[in-house]
């Protein structure tokens, strides 16, 4: 164990050393090169923009899940944006300033992200396949569509209000395109300034991503990413934050095209062919996807291979061909294999290395502790204890609990949901008092999950009323929901699986969080001592339900009795005033399910937390109910106390058997 | 109540990793032919990664497992399937867009005797006869009770020697619990040997031969399903009695 800390502390001070001589290197090469006379700053600079892009692709692919293969025509809009607004050619009064440039960039990422936002709406409700395709389509309109534009002519009838519109410059392109300017820079000759510009550029990107990554917004999008509909029961905007990745994404590409635009002079709809996208996927998923060092080796890598090594050694393959007198090879172009090298090269890598060159940060498990002496008594976990409720949920919970009027926190009345012919939960009326625990069960397939998705908003009910607090929440999207007061586990655990457990809560606290995108860049004050409370309430909910020390393990790596406590706590985060429990003793012992069941209990007595509890262990249910809702297919055959349901005959018949009456008796 | 006549899957001293975590630290036990064997313990103990182990879809780092003599350690998963092997994993795993009746068709992929594999499907749906008004349903439409019981009758269609199950009982309501366990107490009399993984302990114990508690990876007692059940540690620590 000492030992393990005394690596952690000196990893701190030894990354530091290396990133200062890597800020040396970058500083120094530019003029080493010229020095050298090997004239690689040109590749480099160009290997520096496509890492831009690729840093841009990896906030719409690598945090939000969302797979888009045409990423290229944002590069286009952004090149576009810069060409059309900074060139003589179209009259624009922006251009032939000393600022023009400097402007300019700003506006064309702002257009960019505008487009992102434009063309990521309709692609809302499809992940996947379906997601790939709609923007590998875009991909494709917009160099078709700056193609066109070049020569538009509108003719209705013989009047022809528009004849040969020159918008885009269409095949021939935009040339020349304004240069920056800056006092004692030579930006017309020199390639150096160049490459600073872009390395300045990089750095910002870096900075700003690796702040969003870190914040309330990079959280909903890896939720996002992990599991759309458990993000939106944990309070997360999926339409919003989807939005946002698509926009943000753009953006940089807008920097990066600006750049692009102004250092080649000229562009030209080819530029942005779907190889593009292609290419710049692959730097994303070659180097580890949602990994930052990743995407920058990865577009390193691959940009310089193609653009210095290929070259290079197609000069050396030749000298070999003329010295052992082989035709073949001294005429050989590798460059013409370019496609062919990246493929290789990346089928090697995710045979070898599935998860990129640098994956997502995962910290080793920790160390195997010898449990030789451990008795045998310890197998299952103590119960939380009333002691240990953090004094922040006692006072959000308990005081809300208090403060509310007279009716009851859940009223349903009437609910119906049919899936084509069958009804799944048909005039269902349930009613949840302030500080009760109301048990749900029913046969498998009875319709008791169904109800759970139609009061938390996952479905729309075909008809009847839903009242939180005597406000009616019909119609109500689950993140919205979550904002008043619901929450909910799973029957199947829900938690995302790749981001940390402290991450897990942390998305449970994010309808209570309200840093923008701004303030998760800039991190003003008030966002760092948001954040910090933030992590300090999670810190000590975890404390609470018994992970305390596994803030920075990955959730999937938690044995499964961990998960349904993290999905617990996960839930509480979200400041609850109802909690809807999804079979949450499934798959514990009888042990393990009785520790659960005094912690529902501890829930509700201290916090005068309702619940709505879905449970097919029957001392469970018939332990902490105070009353019992019972379905049988899609309809309510039974209400009423725990003893009322264990003798009603209907109830016997269609869920409990005749076995667990003689069980009740044996014991 | 012994129906023992020698020894069908023995493991020795299987050591399987996780990664890096060591989930499995020396587990040896023995299930013999005809038994109904259940391994109990709790959350994260490595009841699932001993039955992953002997299906093959985890391989041990050390250790050896034999089956009706043979050693099966390094065979995958489907050759262990063939030599008489099945499972029904936890959590189901049934194939969501396929029907019923394909479903089940699966569980006898690995067969060469196709002539009896239709006799099986009859055996299967005499068993669960709530899967035979279904064959023609998609499996993901079914419910969860019936879902488990396509997952048993897959594993039943490849004509197992043995079959393991993972927490038939998980998620089913009390009534349909009372049925898989007398389902399970059927196959066996019919022949085939069960190795039982479930939370439900209590019911667990009660219709097995003998059982093995495990827990974090060792296994710590072994002895009788009756005897188990009486003992005091047993109780305490996994029956949820004072």
């Amino acid at each position: 164990m000492s030992a393990q800390s005394a690596v952690t502390a000196g990893g701190a001070a030894r990354r530091a050393l290396p990133a200062s001589l890597l800020v040396a290197v970058l500083l120094v090469y530019p003029f080493v090169d010229r020095a050298l006379q090997t004239q690689t700053v040109y590749a480099v600079t160009d290997a520096m923009i496509y890492v831009v892009l690729a840093l841009g692709l990896n906030i719409v692919v690598g945090y939000a899940g969302l797979l888009d293969l045409g990423y290229a025509a944002f590069f286009a809009i952004g090149a576009y944006a810069m060409g059309l607004l900074n060139s003589p050619l179209f009259g624009s009064p922006l251009h032939g300033h000393w600022w023009s440039f400097w402007v300019i960039i700003w506006v064309s990422a702002l257009v960019a992200a505008l487009f992102g936002v434009l063309i990521g709406a309709p692609t809302l409700r499809v992940r996947g396949d379906y997601l790939a395709i709609i923007t590998l389509a875009f991909g494709e309109i917009i160099p078709v569509a700056i193609r066109s534009m070049g020569d538009i002519t509108i003719q209705v009838g013989s009047w022809r209000p528009i004849e040969r519109l020159n918008l885009t410059g269409g095949e021939n392109g935009v040339n020349p395109v304004g240069r920056p300017y800056f006092p004692g820079v030579d930006f017309d000759r020199d390639a150096v300034p160049w490459y600073f510009l872009i390395l300045i550029i990089g750095a910002i990107s870096l900075w700003a991503m690796n702040r969003m990554q870190d914040s309330r917004l990079g959280r909903a999008w890896m939720a996002i990413r992990e599991d759309e509909t458990a993000a939106g029961c944990m309070g997360v905007n999926p339409v919003k934050t989807k939005l946002l990745a698509f926009g943000l994404g753009a953006s940089f590409s807008g920097f990066a095209g600006s750049f692009y635009a102004a250092k080649l002079q000229a562009i030209t709809p080819g530029a942005f062919q779907f190889s593009v996208s292609i290419m710049l996927l692959c730097m994303v998923v070659l180097g580890g996807m949602g990994s930052l060092k990743g995407v920058i080796l990865g577009g390193m890598l691959i940009t310089l291979f193609d653009r210095i090594l290929l070259a290079q050694m197609t000069v050396g393959v030749r000298a070999i061909g003329r010295a052992v007198g082989s035709a073949t090879l001294s005429t050989l172009d590798l460059t013409l294999w370019r496609w062919f090298f990246f493929g290789l090269g990346l089928v090697v890598v995710m045979v070898f290395k599935p998860e990129g060159l640098v994956g997502r940060r995962i910290r080793p498990p920790a160390a195997d502790v010898d449990d030789e002496e451990e008795a045998l008594v310890l197998a299952a976990a103590p119960p939380p204890q009333a002691e240990s409720i953090p004094a922040w949920l006692r006072e959000r919970v308990a005081a809300r609990a208090e403060s509310a009027g007279q009716h009851p926190i859940l009223e349903v009345r009437g609910v119906t949901k049919t899936f084509g012919g069958l009804v799944a939960v048909n005039q269902v009326d349930l009613v949840i008092p302030r500080g009760a625990i109301v048990g749900l069960i029913g046969p498998n397939g009875a319709g008791k999950t169904t109800f759970f998705n139609l009061v938390t908003g996952l479905m729309a009910s075909d008809q009847g009323e839903i009242r939180l607090d005597g406000q009616s929440v019909v119609g109500l999207r689950p993140h919205a929901l979550v904002g008043r007061g619901i929450a909910r586990t799973f029957q199947s655990i829900r938690l995302f699986q790749n981001m940390t457990v402290l991450e897990n809560i942390l998305v449970g606290e994010h309808c209570r969080l309200s840093a923008s995108v701004a303030g998760a860049v800039f991190r003003p004050p008030a966002v760092r001592a948001e954040e910090s409370q933030a992590r300090t309430r999670a810190r000590e909910l975890l404390e609470f339900v018994g992970l305390g020390g596994e803030d920075d393990e990955v959730a999937k790596n938690l044995p499964y009795g961990d998960q349904r406590r993290l999905e617990i706590a996960r839930a509480l985060a979200t400041q609850p005033r109802l909690l809807l429990l999804d079979e949450p003793t499934a798959g514990m012992n009888p042990r393990e399910t009785e520790t659960l069941t005094e912690f529902i209990g501890l829930l509700r007595q201290e916090l005068g937390l309702s619940v709505l509890l879905i449970e097919h262990h029957m001392e469970v249910v018939m332990g902490i109910s105070d009353r019992i809702t019972v379905l049988d297919y899609g309809t309510r055959i039974a209400e009423g106390t725990p003893a009322q349901i264990q003798r009603d005959p209907k109830v016997i018949e269609a869920y409990l058997g005749k076995g667990y009456e003689a069980e009740r008796a044996a014991v | 109540m012994s129906q023992t006549d020698g020894t069908l899957l023995e493991l020795a001293d299987v050591h399987t990793y996780y990664g890096n975590i060591r989930a499995l630290k020396g587990i040896s036990m023995r299930v013999g032919r005809g038994e109904i064997v259940t391994l109990i313990g709790s959350n994260g103990a490595g009841k699932t990664t001993t039955l992953k182990t002997v299906i093959g879809t985890l391989r041990p780092l050390k250790g050896t497992i034999t089956f009706d003599g043979q050693r099966i350690e390094g065979m995958p998963t489907d050759r262990r399937v063939r030599l008489g092997i099945a499972q029904s994993p936890e959590g189901r795993r049934i194939f969501p867009r396929m029907t019923v009746l394909e479903n089940l068709e699966l569980g006898a992929f690995a067969r060469t005797d196709r002539e009896n594999v239709s006799r099986d499907l009859e055996r299967v749906l005499g068993i669960f006869p709530r899967l035979g008004e279904r064959l023609p349903q998609k499996g993901g439409t079914l419910s969860g009770g019936e879902q488990q019981m396509l997952a048993m009758g897959r594993a039943l269609m490849a004509r197992p020697t043995v079959l393991l199950l993972d927490e038939p009982s998980m998620g089913l309501s009390p009534i349909l619990v009372e049925t898989i366990f007398q389902i399970i107490q059927d196959i066996n009399r019919q022949g085939t040997t069960i190795l039982l993984v479930e939370q439900n302990a209590r019911m667990a114990l009660r219709v097995a031969h003998r059982g093995y508690v495990i827990q974090t990876g060792r296994i710590v007692l072994s002895d009788t399903g009756a005897e188990l059940l009486r003992s005091d540690v047993v109780r305490k620590a996994y029956l949820g009695e004072k």
